[in-house]
């Protein structure tokens, strides 16, 4: 496994050390490897290219994409193998960077974004996400054409409903107005994530994707909730209010939504493993979408039942359609909320770590290792700190330095920050 | 000189019990353990008691909520009114809602684990965050139901009955707000002093009128003052961080803080508000947005009450007040959004610090500036500073992780030395 690795890596050693560091940059926005290739990790721990718990986009596997190309041209999950020793790092900065030692050139589609927004208006604004959208790559083109769709059809169920009189097709065009803010969201949080990081998001903007995931997974926890409290009412009431008007809203909701799940069927699973941030973001789409066209099949075979005469056919339809949407999103749910709560990277087992630890420890200028602490930015992103004492002033610590982050570059962090006291 | 950083401690690695003389600033620099906690046990302390006072607070107005909810609920029985139901489904959701912030406070104390190593104090912001989403679900199934009515005219909108209804949930929601808030009244003036808040890194004080300059230990709010009293007194801090019970003593501690309290008078009042615990500050909000609603309806009740064939005034009233719910929120969404998106606290000035960090001798370049919040109050960095070959390492060190801690109170640094 450590071949397939090295022969990538001295290709691009030329690129990437004639200026050392390369731009920082690239280490926040780019995401790892896609399942084609071997995970480099040295532990492979029951993960296979052949798994299909990895999603599998339609990008190209391997593209190999120079570090300098302007990010317009580089599709946000094309590849960069990210072994490349560049992103370790002890580096020694040249003195006419800008003391954060990031790249300091925004995304160009940013900066088109920034200024579109700084013209007054809201056509300004709306030129501004045409823009961005149009120069998205494909998950985000089929995400606005969704949520037009979901647009468009919620403002007419809330029309017909409005002039008609009819409120369960007003509650239903509330639910999905909700709905089209959440997708909006999520959209706003893919087109944000290009950017490259600054000076107050010095970790960039990716954080933004799984937050929308996160957002998601809380609407669609919420959901689940309110379904069974409609369950329970129906049980309590216990007659069936027969709303056969709603099924041609259903069926067409249905329709939507499947169009919707089919845009992201390759994250169409409960139990995805997440490689960067765009697979939570996605995979959050899909169980949005999921999850609505679960709820209308349920409204429609709730109906169907009444009129075979099944009783209580209500109250079992929206309480199995609230317990499916509970299970679903819970694996989702709990991804995102560990990322967000900094849990130490999943991907890593706790052996890998305390392996490490022991060879640092191992190492005979070093006492001691405390305060190892890690946690993940994005899924695939990882960053660490580290406090290490050393027995002797003067000893060599740039190679004890090199062999610390040498050693945790192999786990997959990138970004580690070695604190070396003397004791 | 490491005397007076001391003060600013929430951290370990400087202890006040040493006597003035001892120059290292490194009695002990490092904690012990491959997963030490965070905090050290002072701030534990702090934490710990602020968490209980506000955890009291919050099971103080759970318990208020159930007893009124139960009063509507069997009044709405008896006089066999939607309203006062609806009523009081929304205090249910209050008290989901300080459920949530409840299990946020107490989830926030655990212990650290080797999986997650900064302790669970993100807890509470993903409390926040959902609380905070519960309220925007909330006001739109109010919005749905406002219009809902309006379309089926549900028949006789009793004016009084609304009044009446909503008179009482005021009065509710007001006591709450007050239990909660406390210095609710006075987050107009900005806190110059408010640097207090941050010099101590922590200073959760829900009473805005301590920062208003005169540090006065007395306040005739009752609960958890005392509390924050006793236990501060015996500690080995001699700076004590919340209550300054002798004027000497404040003016020793006082001193050297007013040097960057003008550096950070630029705080808002959003972040005044966030000094007090962010949980209890989002149930503080939730309150908030039941007393505007029911200001709301008692607006739209009275004047159906005098004009019955303004229906319409319901649904005008509703639209206009969960808009202003709605805005009352953004501000800590926000503040959220920042902790989540692990970005520089905005009360960290990141150039001045770099460029402070930079003007030090011995110091060629700082590179991979990160500085990011693990909850609201306490703030992490992490950077890679460039020396000069033949300088001392440990020296540099010494002088960076003071300079950082005296200046902008930031407890855990890690920074990596590296030479040219």
């Amino acid at each position: 496994m450590e071949n397939q690795i090295a022969s990538p890596m001295d290709s691009r050693a030329a690129d990437a050390f004639p200026r050392f560091p390369p731009p920082k940059s690239s280490s926040f926005s780019n995401p790892i490897t896609d399942g084609d290739s071997q995970h480099p990790w040295g532990l492979n721990y029951s993960l296979s290219s052949s798994d299909r718990r990895l999603a599998f986009s339609r990008q190209p596997s391997f593209r190999q994409s120079d570090p300098r190309t302007p990010n317009a041209l580089q599709r946000s999950d094309s590849l960069r193998p990210y072994l490349s020793r560049s992103d370790s790092s002890i580096s020694i900065l040249p003195p006419e960077s800008d003391g954060f030692g990031f790249g300091s050139g925004k995304v160009v589609i940013g900066e088109d974004v920034d200024a579109g927004k700084k013209k007054l208006g809201v056509l300004g604004l709306l030129l501004a996400v045409v823009r961005a959208v149009r120069s998205g790559n494909r998950p985000m083109k089929r995400l606005t054409l969704l949520i037009s769709l979901n647009v468009a059809y919620s403002s007419a169920e809330l029309m017909i409903g409005l002039l008609t009189g009819r409120v369960g097709l007003v509650s239903d065009a509330f639910h999905l107005t909700f709905g089209c803010g959440l997708l909006t969201f999520s959209l706003f949080a893919m087109a944000a994530a290009r950017k490259k990081p600054d000076g107050i998001y010095t970790y960039g903007y990716k954080r933004l994707e799984v937050l929308a995931a996160f957002t998601n997974a809380i609407f669609l926890l919420f959901m689940s909730f309110s379904l069974a409290v409609e369950a329970l009412h129906a049980f309590i009431q216990d007659e069936s209010e027969h709303k056969h008007y709603l099924i041609v809203s259903a069926v067409t909701n249905l329709l939507v939504n499947l169009i919707g799940v089919w845009f992201f069927r390759s994250y169409a699973r409960v139990n995805i493993v997440y490689r960067n941030a765009e697979d939570m973001n996605n995979h959050s789409i899909c169980l949005h979408v999921l999850a609505d066209s679960i709820r209308s099949a349920g409204l429609i075979l709730a109906s169907w039942f009444l009129t075979l005469g099944v009783e209580n056919a209500e109250v079992l339809c929206l309480g199995l359609v609230s317990v499916t949407v509970f299970i679903v999103v819970l694996p989702l749910f709990q991804a995102t909320g560990s990322i967000l709560l900094q849990m130490a990277p999943g991907n890593i087992h706790p052996s890998a770590f305390s392996k490490c630890l022991r060879q640092i420890t191992a190492l005979e200028d070093v006492s001691e290792v405390s305060q190892a602490r890690f946690w993940e930015i994005v899924p695939g992103h990882a960053i660490g700190s580290l406090s290490i004492q050393q027995i002797k002033k003067g000893a060599d610590d740039y190679r004890i330095l090199q062999y610390v982050h040498g050693l945790y570059h192999d786990l997959g962090i990138q970004n580690l920050t070695v604190k070396i006291d003397f004791v | 000189m490491e005397g007076q950083t001391s003060q600013s401690s929430q951290i370990i690695e400087v202890t006040v019990d040493m006597p003035a003389g001892v120059s290292s600033l490194g009695g002990r620099r490092i904690c012990g353990g491959a997963a030490c906690d965070f905090s050290d046990s002072k701030s534990t302390l702090r934490d710990s008691k602020e968490r209980s006072a506000s955890m009291r607070k919050l099971i103080i107005a759970v318990i208020l909520c159930i007893i009124f909810m139960s009063i509507e609920v069997i009044g709405g029985i008896k006089a066999n009114s939607l309203a006062i139901l609806t009523d009081a489904a929304h205090l249910l959701s209050d008290v989901a809602a300080f459920a949530i912030s409840l299990f946020s406070l107490w989830a926030s104390g655990w212990e650290a684990t080797p999986r997650q190593s900064y302790g669970f104090f993100r807890i509470e912001i993903l409390g926040a965050l959902v609380s905070i989403q519960l309220i925007w679900l909330l006001t739109g199934i109010l919005v749905f139901e406002a219009i809902s009515r309006m379309i089926n005219p549900s028949g006789d909108v009793q004016g009084f009955l609304m009044f009446a209804v909503s008179t009482f949930g005021l009065v509710v929601n007001i006591i709450m707000a007050v239990l909660l808030g406390h210095d609710h009244g006075h987050g107009g003036h900005g806190h110059g002093h408010g640097h207090a808040g941050h010099s101590h890194g922590h200073d959760k004080h829900s009473h805005g009128h301590e920062k208003s300059g005169d540090y006065h230990s007395h306040h005739h709010d009752d609960h958890d003052h005392d509390h924050d009293h006793v236990g501060e007194h015996g500690h080995s801090v001699s700076f004590s961080t919340h209550h300054h019970h002798s004027r000497e003593d404040k003016k020793d501690v006082h001193e050297p803080l007013l040097k960057h309290s003008d550096s950070e008078k630029g705080s808002s009042d959003g972040k005044k508000a966030n000094q007090r615990n962010i949980n209890v500050h989002s149930a503080y909000l939730h309150v908030l947005g039941d007393c505007f609603q029911s200001i709301g309806v008692m607006i739209g009740g009275a004047i159906i009450w005098a004009y019955p064939k303004w229906t319409i005034i319901d649904l005008i009233c509703t639209l206009v007040f969960s808009v202003i719910v709605l805005t009352t929120t953004i501000k800590m969404l926000r503040n959220i959004l920042e902790v989540l998106m692990e970005s520089t606290p905005r009360e960290i000035d990141a150039t001045r610090l770099e460029n402070g960090l930079c003007e030090m001798d011995d110091v060629v370049a700082i590179h991979e500036l990160h500085i990011w919040a693990i909850t609201v109050g306490k703030v992490l960095l992490a950077c890679h500073v460039t020396i000069t070959p033949e300088a001392d390492a440990e020296h540099v060190l010494d002088k960076v992780i003071g300079y950082i801690r005296r200046e902008y109170n930031i407890s855990h640094v890690t920074i990596q030395i590296e030479r040219e």
